[in-house]
Parts: structure tokens; sequence; C-alpha cells
């Protein structure tokens, strides 16, 4: 038996909310990044106890709760330590654009940092292409294409 | 790198869009379907109370009684603005150009008041308990603003 | 604990994908309807309500507001909580917390989450570092596909286990009236399924779910008074991970991961030597198969690497000797800011044996371990007993 309630027609209203923002990056982000983006250099910190050094710069240690203080040069090149082979669209939300799937993505340890960074890999995406531990190198944008974002990096090439 | 460089300052610009959909639910959609069908605007009555609720409702926050469809009633469509704002300012997330009017305006037949644009009224003879008509859209889509605005109901 | 908490009521919605009809309101206020019913309470008795759900997921901000005739919070002190995935198990933390300082005899847990209103990417996006991470926004499925690598690089598992895991829930998930995903899925079905970020697959990973939990906790003496099968909050713990530091889904990693640094925290403050045994059931939060499999060793139930085998071997089953997840769990069903309170309920659901069609009938059910996670980067533990000599 039908009641009224299955008469009502159900009402839903679409709505879109566009928050503009702007992200002050901090004393320690912006020399990291004024760096990658003038000079191509990768740049962490080093604790002064623990002697992790982490990357991004940051003002603390948060395992030492100590100011970090050694700003230490990293090569480019590092160590992959986890990937995926992504099939998904997902969209660049700063940008509004697809990244085209399949594509490799993975988390590369740069040389004498403790901390990894997530970015693609230039490297056809099939499985038995990648493994865990392989040796990667940054490749960056040109300078007159880098604003001071991590996709200043174009992605991480495999070292032959 | 020479640590006595002034690296100044970086600040980023960007913007975070979200879609959503909102679901009226059963009494809510009653009040749109009505309101964009037939231009009647319900509420919900709670026996219990006494009080009837504008928008209706499938609890009484107040006794927590479960509303259904049977304590819908008509309201308004005239009202009593209860207090007002003249907004001057332009923002981008307005709705309309200042100057502009934002009501508090009470259904007749209601105990909760619902806000709304006033127009077409002399900000100089803007008062509570000013009498308010609605006045509907054209195009109605299910949404409240079916009703486009309220207008005083004497002419000033 | 000051004073000792117990839940004495609770209840949930049935999960569902699409619930066009019923607004937000209406969500909440059937989980605290049956809460209230379980516990033969009414609203007026009520002290206290902590109410939360994930930040805009349905658009809306303030949700404690315009929820509040379905919460019943109408007039009552109490919270808006968000922290994430773990919310669920944080407003029942503050829960504690109400009851347990002496303020409050009767709080009102409510956690919920119409995931289909909103836009889950963008705002999740958001979590993400505007400078260093936003850009390259590889939602939770990347997050948990890397971890997946690096898991099978190191002790070798297979796409088989997290199919066994798939399927374990699922099967669980049938036997549960309220759950989302019902499915009869075997393990080639889940090794079929479509890829989404290698090597996790559509039915590795947990739904977008639409639904409503609520809890009510209490004193002692109102829970001896007025509930005949109080189950008890003995131990609760928390802990986060650090910024930036991505590198945890390194699953050989030594560093303190909140798992397993607030894991031994609470086995600490109750003198737990063997998990596995001290435990009866467990319900933990696991948005993908691998982070189960993950889970079962940060959780010390077996020995690291070996969280696989557990699957294989039918451990974790619900007739298992450490059965997880009865209920089918996230992988099941996700309404994000129930989801961990609904590992807590589940829980003490089971320890009160009411359960229904996935009870664990194979073991006297004493004692039970709930987790929560959270944006992958801290948890929420929650021990319950259903007695208090535990």
């Amino acid at each position: 038996m039908k009641s009224a309630k299955d008469n009502v027609e159900l009402i839903s209203i679409p709505m879109v909310v566009d928050v503009p923002y702007r992200f002050a990056a901090g004393k320690y982000m912006t020399r990291f990044l004024t760096e990658l983006r003038d000079n191509g250099k990768f740049y962490g910190i080093r604790c002064p106890l623990c002697n992790r050094v982490q990357l991004p710069p940051r003002i603390v240690c948060a395992v030492c709760h100590v100011k970090n203080s050694d700003w230490i040069e990293l090569g480019n090149e590092g160590t992959l330590v986890g990937f995926t082979i992504m099939y998904l669209p997902l969209t660049d939300p700063t940008t509004g654009k697809p990244h085209e799937p399949p594509f490799a993505y993975g988390s590369v340890r740069l040389d004498g940092s403790d901390s990894v960074i997530d970015h693609f890999l230039n490297v056809e995406p099939v499985v038995e292409h990648i493994r865990i531990g392989m040796r990667m190198k940054v490749a960056l944008k040109e300078r007159e294409d880098r604003v001071g974002d991590l996709g200043d990096i174009l992605h991480f090439d495999p070292v032959t | 790198m020479n640590p006595e460089h002034d690296y100044g300052t970086f600040e980023s610009d960007q913007r975070i869009v979200a879609h959503s959909r909102y679901f009226a639910g059963l009494m809510g959609s009653y009040f749109f379907v009505r309101l964009r069908d037939e231009q009647k605007i319900v509420g919900a009555r709670c026996e219990k109370c006494n009080k009837v609720f504008w928008p209706p409702r499938s609890t009484c926050g107040r006794c927590f009684s479960v509303l259904s469809l049977e304590n819908l009633t008509e309201i308004g469509p005239l009202g009593t603005l209860e207090t007002f704002t003249i907004v001057k300012y332009r923002e981008p997330v307005h709705p309309r150009k200042a100057p502009f009017v934002y009501g508090i305006i009470k259904l007749d037949g209601a105990d909760t008041s619902m806000v709304h644009f006033v127009d077409g009224v002399d900000f100089q003879k803007l008062a509570p308990g000013m009498r308010l008509r609605p006045v509907f859209a054209n195009k109605r889509n299910g949404n409240i603003l079916d009703i486009d605005h309220f207008e005083p109901l004497d002419s000033y | 604990m000051r004073k000792n908490v117990a839940i004495i009521g609770g209840g949930q919605t049935h999960h569902a994908a699409r619930r066009h009809d019923v607004n937000q309101v209406e969500l909440v206020n059937e989980a605290v309807r049956a809460a209230l019913a379980d516990a033969q309470m009414t609203i007026d008795e009520i002290d206290s309500v902590l109410f939360g759900n994930m930040e805009f997921f349905e658009g809306c901000h303030m949700t404690d507001c315009w929820l509040v005739d379905g919460s019943g919070a109408y007039g009552k002190p109490g919270l808006k909580i968000t922290t994430g995935g773990t919310v669920g198990a944080t407003i029942v933390g503050a829960g504690v917390h109400h009851v347990a300082s002496g303020l409050f005899n009767k709080a009102l847990c409510v956690g919920f989450e119409k995931q289909e209103e909103g836009d889950t990417g963008a705002i999740l996006s958001g979590v993400a570092h505007p400078l260093f991470g936003r850009s390259l926004a590889g939602a939770a499925v990347g997050y948990f596909a890397m971890m997946a690598t690096s898991y099978m690089a190191a002790w070798g598992a297979k796409e088989e286990h997290s199919a066994m895991v798939a399927v374990k829930a699922r099967q669980n998930a049938r036997k549960n009236e309220y759950a989302h995903l019902k499915l009869d899925i075997s393990i080639q079905d889940a090794l079929n399924s479509r890829m989404l970020s290698y090597p996790i697959r559509m039915l590795d990973m947990c739904p977008a779910s639409n639904g409503a939990c609520a809890m009510i906790l209490a004193d002692e003496k109102t829970a001896r008074d007025r509930c005949a099968k109080p189950v008890w909050i003995r131990a609760m713990d928390t802990a986060h991970n650090e910024q930036f530091e991505l590198d945890w889904r390194d699953v050989t990693t030594k560093k303190p991961i909140f798992s397993r640094v607030s894991a031994s925290r609470l086995y600490r403050k109750l003198g737990v030597d063997d998990p596995s045994k001290y435990f009866d059931v467990f319900e933990i939060y696991e948005p993908a198969t691998w982070a189960e499999m993950v889970w079962y060793e940060d959780l010390a139930l077996c020995r690291p690497g070996d969280g696989f085998k557990l699957v294989e071997n039918n451990m974790t089953a619900i007739d298992g000797p450490i059965p997880v997840n009865p209920s089918g769990g996230v992988l099941s069903t996700n309404c994000i800011g129930a989801s961990a309170m609904l590992r807590i309920w589940e829980a003490a659901l089971q320890i009160r044996g009411d359960a229904g069609g996935h009870q664990v009938v194979s073991k006297d059910i004493r004692r039970a371990l709930a987790t929560a996670y959270g944006g992958t980067n801290w948890t929420v533990l929650t021990a319950l007993s259903g007695t208090m000599d535990d």
C-alpha cells in the first residue's frame, strides 16, 4: 500500500562553495620553496638532538621538541620507498586539471634526508618496471616555470 | 646558501571549490513542492508544545516529539517584520547589490521566523511590526528563492 | 579514570549509499532515537550531547547547530567535535571525559555522515598541505596503495591476501542487518574488480555511506541502576604522527607510528601481555584491506610481517580465534563521522551478546578493542569490557 509519504517528490538542492584563500608559507617553508624555485636546490633541516634531516624544513623537531637549526643541502637523487600506479583521473585541486591515468606515483627518500617526498614517477606504469629500492633522480621544471611549490618538480626519473 | 639572505615572505593564492547537494528530507521536500507548485507556505505544528515551526521539521526540538506529514499546516502568506538590517557594503558573496534589506519575518500562524529580502520599501519607513507579503518568483525551482522577496502590504 | 564510565545504550541507522528520503537532521535523529530506546531513556534525562562529523563533508559548517533538533541537544550543554576519520571515537572520548570528571552523569554521543551530499575529493584535498602536497593530492586510495606496495615488497604478501580481507569483510557484512555493502563475493571477484591504484582494487576499498551512530555513556551508579548489560570503558588512548612525515607507509619503519605508540600505551594501562588473547574480539578501522593487515601487526596480534598469515589461516574470521570486524567493518560501511563510533558500538554489542546475525558465538566475548583511523595519521583506541574486574 502506498502511503502519503511515497507521493512526495524528494527535493535536493545543488550548491557550490568556492573559497579563495592566501596561504603564508612561514619562515622555514619560505626559505625551502625560494631555494627550490630560484636555484633548483633542496634543503632539509637537521635536528640538533636526534640529527634527523627533515623535509620540508620546519621550526620544531616533533620528536625532540627542540628548535631545528642546521640547513642541509640535499642531493637530487634518492631511493624509492613506496609506489602505486594510479588508474583514477585525479584532479589537481589547485589547477582543476586531471592527471591522465594510468600513471606511476611514488615516495622517494632524497639522499641525506630522513623524510620522503611523494611525486610522479617518469616510468612506464607497469608494475614490473617499478621496484622499491630503485634509484630515482629529481627532474625540475625550467626556472621560468617554477613558482615555489612541490609542483616545481616535474617527476622523478629512474637513474640508469 | 647565504645564511644572511633575506628570503622575505612567501604567500600563495589558492582556492577550494566544493560541490554539494543538500537533501531536504520528507518534510522539507513537501514544503518546497507546495511552494513551487502552489505558491503556498507550510510549517509543522507540534501539538504538545502548541507551536508551529518554519521550516517544517520531523522532530520538535523542544519536546522531541516526532512530527510527520499530518503535522504540516499552511502558514502566512502575510507576515510581520520582526527586525531588519540595511546592507550597505558590497561583497562577492552577497546575493544582491547593496543597498538591500534583510528582514526577519514571522509569517502569520508560525512561531518561528524566516530571513528574506524586503524590497520595494522606503528605508526611512522600515520598522518592526511592518506588515509584509511574499512576492513569488515567476520561474520557481523548488528552493527558498521561489519567494523572490517580501514587500510592504501597504504601499509606501 | 576518576569515575567509571559505561555504555548503557546505543543505536545506528541502516547504512546506505542513497538516503534521499531524509535530510541530515532526520538521519541523525534515527540513530539518536534508536539509542534512547535501547537505553530506555528519554531525551530529557540526557545531561550533555557530544556531536560530530567529518568537517564540511556535507557542504555544511556548524552541523551541531543545524542538526540540534535531530541530535536532541536543544538547550543542553555539549560540544561539537571534528577530528577527521577518528571523530566518532573522539566524540566518545569527550563523552567519557565528561562523565569520568563527575560533571555529567549521562552523555549522549552522536556521529554521522551523509556522504552523498558533499564533495569528498575537494574537501579531502583541503587536508593536504597547501604548498607541500595539495597540488599532488593522491586521495586516500593513493596513500593506502603505497603502504600496500611496501607491505608486499617487505613481507611477501600477495594480492590474494588483500582479496581474502575484502571477502571476509563483505561476507561478515551480510550477517549484519545495518551494513551497507552486503556482498556475496569470492576471492576471484575481489581480484577481478577494477584496479583503482595498484595494488588496490575497487573491492579493496571502503564505500561512501550515509549513516549515523549514537551511544549513551553513564556513570557507574546510573549504569548499574538503569542498564542490565552495561559495557565498561576500561581505557582509551590517542596518538598522532609527525606532520609531513609520510614514511609510515614504509611498513618496515622503526619510527614511533601512531598506532603502535597508542597500542603499547593502552596495553600498559591495562597490563595486557598478549592482546590476541586478552581481547576476545576486535573492531578496527580499516578503510582499505591492506590497512587491516597492518593493524594486526601494529596492535601486536602477530609479529611484524605476519599479518597476512592471520588472514591466510582464517585466524581473524568471525569464528576464528581472533575475530576481527565481525560487523563487516569500514570496508563494508563508511559513514565517516560515525565509522569510528560504530567500531566501539559494535564491540559493545559483541560484549552484550546483542550483535544478532554477526554475533561471535565460537567463544565468550568479555573484552573488546576498537580502533579509529584519522587521515592515516592518528588514532583513538578504546578498550571495553563486560565487567569492572578487567
